[in-house]
């Protein structure tokens, strides 16, 4: 038997068993056939997956796509802002008299935060007597430290002296009280024995700080109180608070805001905050504002919770803390209140924006464009000896205006007619309150009036001991029914607040708002709105219209393009009567950007108005 | 008494750790015997093992990178900031001499009001500014007034080396050389310290000769929270990465082993004579490969098995044959030979002799086929029980009382070990008589004169007979051959009891017939012993024997021997050797 190859040949055949090589060897043939295939599709497979991986993320780091929803994240509102502090460094043996004492007032400038510095400037004697209370005087950044001549081998007591103009004063209630005129304060100073340099051996009582220093670590803050005879409305006061390394801003004027508030307001607003309060902690959510609260808040009265609110609200987001921010308020742990920012209420709103003029004796609405024509009744009548009309708030307001023989008060309804309600020919012009009554100070009497028409009855004379014997031209009541600016003389303003309740009630707490220059004059004055008094002077050289911050004095000129002969002005519309070239008048309105005026009404109409203010 | 008290104290303590120690030994085999045995464990063991080394040092590098991206990108960007604020404060402090304008409100102002202003520029810190995320403090410590920070630093914050650092680059005026070090820093007011990375630089006025420290503070708190999270994902995955891992080794494994296994169990069947085990094929893998192997050696076993079987049938069959055809003629023949033998005085001495001789090779001749014809009846599975409650003592003392003659030549005696009791057994009288008097000629063939004992016992279960010789004894592993047929010690040695080699082989059958054992223990020069054991029911599995298969006195001698050894020590007079315990 012979094979002639491996493939063709029969299966040899051995004791009658047929073996199996044919088989063995067609699987021989086969087999690489079988490899390929294999080989084939494993490639395949291996190709695919390369492809979806390089395809899918395996070129590009971040994969573009989209567009999807995303969710809104927050972060938490800060509850503060950015702020920088001095840093105060010790008395260096190579300083002089003038470096120690500019070295002295920077540590006075970080004293509340680290007064470890001021200490190592001061005799321990000195540091002993000092005495870091009391209001701080703010003087102007260019100071100087006046040195007399220096003898190098005395070792006697050097006095040096800090002279510059005082800004302002800081006051202990935290409101800022501006001042004028020199500051000059006199400091001794030693050699020190140990090494060189000075220290201060005597200096006087409280903190010295420049106006730098304060800008620096105050921030001007709005903190919000409820008016005493009419609790829905909140009153603004306004302080300046230092800020704290220790704890946020928010944490800093809510602690304040539990305080009671300024010299100024004192006796004329409450607090919804239960004496005894305390700020146990505030944080910041995702998406709100948690206050934790503690003292004798009762969980289950809910008597004061919508006013208490408003003072949190308004006192956190006009300091441009929280704004947007759901504010949860919390009584030991459990919540008490929830407020959001876009819940309605009426807080702040309290007069209209309606506008209105006068032409010949009649009221007219003024529109957004122009004249809208007459209000009804008798104020829409034209009429001779009517003026300084005033405006009341609501949907049917009254119209007061002083005549020759007093002040008359009309509906602007059809059949409605002038009355008189106050008589007197020394009467200043008639003011509108929140509440609904008329007031005016009699001069001749030395008498502040209060008419109240709901009453039926004559007018009240309300306590004003601080008016007294001033000549007293104007009284205007803000529009949060607690100031009252007042013109005293011809170049003085004084704010002063209602104070009390009933027979008690009182026009006090009378401070000097502004005063200008011999020979000016104040023309008008206008509440824009709760904190901020338009005033108008004329002096030497020309008109000013300025407006001032009652909380803190910061004034803020607005430019003058014609004569002004009166103003009105409402949040941020302000109005003004101009007279033209041919002897008649026009009203006018300063743009919303501040700086210019534009014509509202060219002629046959002036005196422009808004309810209250 | 205290030293009774301690030395039991710390008999105890060692008795526990001695038992300690020994169940730790003995966990510890059993953890090697399954890992020795188990292919499994060895592959998934080592898959994870090397998995962890690649996944370790992989995750490690992996890391270690990103770490150093993620770090240097983020002190890439600080560095740039800081020194855009160190340029924003030079060119604020610097009075511009070509400008009069700014000079002089500069002067008006002083520094410190424009060291405020471009802090509140660099901070945040303005009216519409919004905060940075990093905190700066510069200090001025030549000029009152004029050092400043943002947020809550202070100055004791700034790191001491640092600071040394940069005040050394002062005094050597070199100003252009920022530093900076990673450190946790505790900022007042705060419960715990923050990872923040410190940029120092010096803001130099040529002007007035004066140096500004600026040290910027960047909170690295993010950072670490996202390396922490890329190190949580890289030891998740990691983790998850080693256990797949060690998944798939222990399937990929059990893929390989399992067929392994069944072809380890089938191969067991096969070896205990399954002989039609067979493995199942699937696919055309190697393992299909060698189940195909396995069942093809298997078959071929099978057959080659199957044809010896029928070599040893027809060999048994020719055996029994032989065996009865022979007895027909041996009769005639021994008839003939009685005849002679009877006849013998008359013959002349040398046919007398011869007659003697026939006489006796006929004997043996006779007694060989009757064994054959025996042994041909169990290879045929004819042979069968006559069972009898008996006293084994008795039927010891007649096997004894046949084979008295024997041992007096032989000068041989018997030491008898009986019990008092009777020793009630199922069995057969006959055979195991047999038995033991197959024991007892062997004995006094092999026991060269010396004293064979032969003890008796029984327990609840067994009885057994020990015949212990004390002759030249049993070479390692005959003890098992000696039961084979035709089996002789030492060939050139001529039976003297004329034995036909089959006597061993019988006893062997007889006692298995009973479902007992016939054993052998023996040792050169100490004798050997041979036990049968039986059980008192017939039929009845065995448990274990009532007697040694090693004789008492050699066990003991080896105990003796092993418990000896290592308390020879050197002999002292002091009396060495004895415990101290």
């Amino acid at each position: 038997m012979t094979m002639t190859s491996a493939t063709g040949a029969k299966p040899p055949a051995v004791g009658g068993f047929r073996l199996r090589r044919p088989a063995v060897a067609r699987s021989r043939v086969r087999r690489p056939a079988v490899g390929r295939s294999r080989v084939r599709r494993l490639a395949t497979a291996a190709a695919i997956a390369a492809a979806v991986v390089l395809g899918g993320s395996g070129c590009t780091v971040i994969a573009p796509g989209g567009p999807f929803t995303v969710n809104d994240e927050g972060g938490g509102d800060p509850l503060t802002k950015p702020f920088q502090r001095m840093i105060a460094i010790g008395p260096q043996r190579s300083w002089g008299p003038e470096e120690t004492i500019r070295g002295l007032q920077a540590a006075m400038a970080a004293y509340p935060d680290d007064p470890t510095v001021m200490k190592a400037y001061l005799t321990p004697e000195a540091w002993s007597k000092w005495n870091a209370e009391g209001p701080v005087t703010v003087i102007e950044n260019a100071y100087d430290v006046v040195v007399p001549p220096l003898d190098e081998t005395s070792e006697t007591v050097t006095k040096v002296s800090i002279k510059g103009r005082w800004v302002a004063r800081i006051n202990e209630d935290d409101s800022y009280t501006p001042t004028a005129g020199e500051w000059d304060r006199e400091f001794e100073l030693l050699k020190n024995p140990q090494g060189g340099g000075y220290r201060v051996s005597a200096l006087p009582p409280g903190l010295v700080l420049t106006d730098a220093d304060v800008q620096r670590a105050y921030r001007p803050t709005n903190l919000y109180y409820l008016n005493r005879t009419l609790p829905d409305t909140p009153v603004v006061d306004r302080v300046r608070l230092r800020l704290k390394t220790t704890e946020t801003f928010a944490q800093t004027v809510l602690e304040r805001l539990l305080q009671p508030p300024t010299e100024a307001l004192r006796g004329a607003v409450t607090t919804s905050f239960p004496s005894g309060t305390e700020l146990r902690s505030i944080s910041s959510g995702e998406d709100r504002v948690v206050i934790d609260l503690s003292g004798p808040l009762d969980l289950r009265d809910l008597s004061t919770e919508a006013a208490l609110r408003a003072q949190i609200r308004y006192s956190l987001n006009q300091n441009e803390v929280a704004n947007g921010r759901i504010i949860e308020i919390q009584v030991n742990g459990e919540s008490y209140s929830i407020d959001r920012p876009n819940s309605e209420d009426t807080w702040l709103e309290e007069g209209g924006d309606t506008a209105y003029y006068i032409h010949r004796g009649a009221l007219h609405y003024l529109g957004k464009d122009g004249p809208v024509g007459a209000v009804a009744g008798a104020a829409g009548e034209p009429r001779e000896g009517y003026g300084d009309f005033a405006v009341s708030r609501g949907g049917t307001p009254l119209v007061a205006a002083k005549t020759s023989t007093g002040i008359s008060v009309v509906g602007i309804a059809q059949d409605a007619t002038w009355q008189e309600v106050i008589k007197g020919s020394e009467l200043t012009a008639p003011s509108w309150h929140l509440d609904g009554s008329l007031w005016t100070y009699d001069t001749g009497r030395s008498a502040l009036l209060r008419y109240d028409p709901g009453s039926g009855r004559e007018a009240e004379v309300i306590l004003s001991p601080k008016l007294d014997g001033l000549d007293v031209t104007r009284l205007r009541i803000a529009r949060d029914g607690v100031r009252v600016a007042v013109i005293t003389g011809e170049n003085t303003v004084q704010i002063g607040a209602l104070t009390g309740e009933g027979t008690r009630r009182t026009l006090g707490n009378l401070q000097m708002l502004t005063t200008t220059a011999v020979g000016d004059k104040i023309i008008d004055i206008a509440w824009r709105d709760d904190e901020h008094l338009l005033v108008l002077v004329k002096g030497k050289a020309g008109q000013l219209l300025n407006e001032i911050n009652v909380g803190d004095g910061e004034t803020t000129g607005v430019p003058l393009q014609d004569r002004l002969e009166s103003m009105a002005a409402l949040e941020d519309r302000v109005l003004a009567e101009v007279k033209t070239a041919d002897g008649g008048v026009k009203i006018i309105e300063l743009s919303q950007d501040q700086q210019t005026w534009t014509p509202r009404l060219e002629s046959n109409g002036g005196t422009p108005l808004f309810p209250l203010g | 008494m205290p030293p009774t008290k301690k030395r039991s104290r710390r008999r105890a303590l060692r008795r526990i750790l001695g038992g300690a120690r020994r169940r730790l030994l003995r966990a510890a085999g059993r953890i090697r015997s399954v890992w020795r045995r188990s292919l499994q464990l060895q592959v998934v063991t080592s898959t994870l093992v090397i998995s962890v080394i690649v996944v370790v040092v992989l995750g490690t590098f992996l890391f270690g990178e990103i770490n150093r991206s993620v770090v240097s990108s983020s002190q890439q960007v600080a560095n740039s900031d800081a020194f855009a604020d160190r340029l924003q404060i030079a060119d604020a402090l610097s009075p511009e001499t070509d400008d009069p304008a700014k000079s002089a409100e500069s002067g008006k102002k002083g520094t410190g009001t424009l060291l405020d202003e471009v802090m509140e520029a660099i901070t945040g810190s303005g009216e519409n500014g919004s905060g940075k995320r990093y905190e700066v403090l510069v200090l001025n410590l030549t000029t009152p007034g004029q050092s400043r920070a943002s947020g809550r630093v202070v100055p004791a914050n700034v790191p001491t080396q640092l600071r040394l650092n940069l005040q050394r680059s002062i005094r050597d005026s070199k100003w252009d050389k920022p530093v900076g070090t990673i450190q946790r820093i505790r900022f007042p007011g705060d419960a715990r310290a923050t990872l923040t990375y410190v940029v120092g630089g010096v803001v130099h006025l040529n002007t007035f000769d004066q140096n500004y420290e600026v040290y910027h503070f960047f909170p690295f708190d993010e950072e670490e929270e996202l390396l922490l999270n890329v190190r949580l994902a890289i030891v998740v995955v990691g983790l998850g990465l080693v256990l797949l891992l060690a998944a798939i080794a222990y399937l990929v494994a059990r893929q390989v082993v399992t067929p392994v296994r069944l072809a380890r169990q089938a191969a067991e069947r096969l070896a205990s004579g399954k002989l039609d085990e067979r493995l199942k094929v699937r696919g055309e893998d190697d393992l299909a490969r060698l189940a195909n192997s396995f069942n093809e050696m298997a078959a071929n076993l099978a057959l080659k098995i199957h044809q010896l079987e029928e070599l040893s049938q027809v060999q048994r069959q020719f055996v029994s044959d032989v065996s009865h055809e022979l007895r027909t003629p041996l009769t005639t023949v021994r008839m003939a030979a009685d005849l002679l033998y009877d006849a013998r005085e008359d013959f002349e001495p040398m046919a007398a002799r011869s007659a003697e001789l026939m006489q006796a090779q006929l004997e043996r001749f006779e007694s060989m086929l009757a064994d054959l014809l025996e042994i041909s009846r169990y290879d045929a599975g004819a042979a069968t029980l006559d069972l009898d409650s008996v006293d084994l003592r008795d039927v010891v003392l007649r096997a004894i009382g046949d084979s008295e003659a024997l041992a007096e030549r032989h000068s041989t005696r018997f030491e008898l070990r009986l019990p008092n009791e009777p020793c009630m057994a199922e069995v057969d009288n006959r055979r195991v008589e047999r038995i033991l008097r197959n024991l007892l000629f062997n004995a006094i063939e092999h026991g060269e004169g010396r004293d064979i004992v032969v003890t008796l016992a029984a327990d609840r279960d067994a009885v057994a007979v020990a015949v212990r010789d004390h002759g030249i004894g049993l070479k390692a592993g005959e003890d098992t051959m000696v039961f084979d047929r035709f089996w002789r010690a030492d060939p050139s040695r001529a039976r003297t009891i004329g034995g036909t080699g089959l006597g061993l082989a019988i006893s062997r059958e007889d006692a298995t017939l009973h479902g007992g054992w016939l054993q052998a223990w023996g040792q050169p020069g100490e004798g050997s012993q041979f036990r049968l054991t039986l059980p008192r029911t017939a039929g009845a599995d065995l448990k274990g024997s009532p007697l040694s298969l090693v004789p008492p006195e050699i066990e003991m001698r080896r105990t003796w021997r092993t418990a000896m050894t290592p308390v020879l020590l050197p002999a002292s007079g002091d009396g060495a050797g004895h415990d101290d315990d």
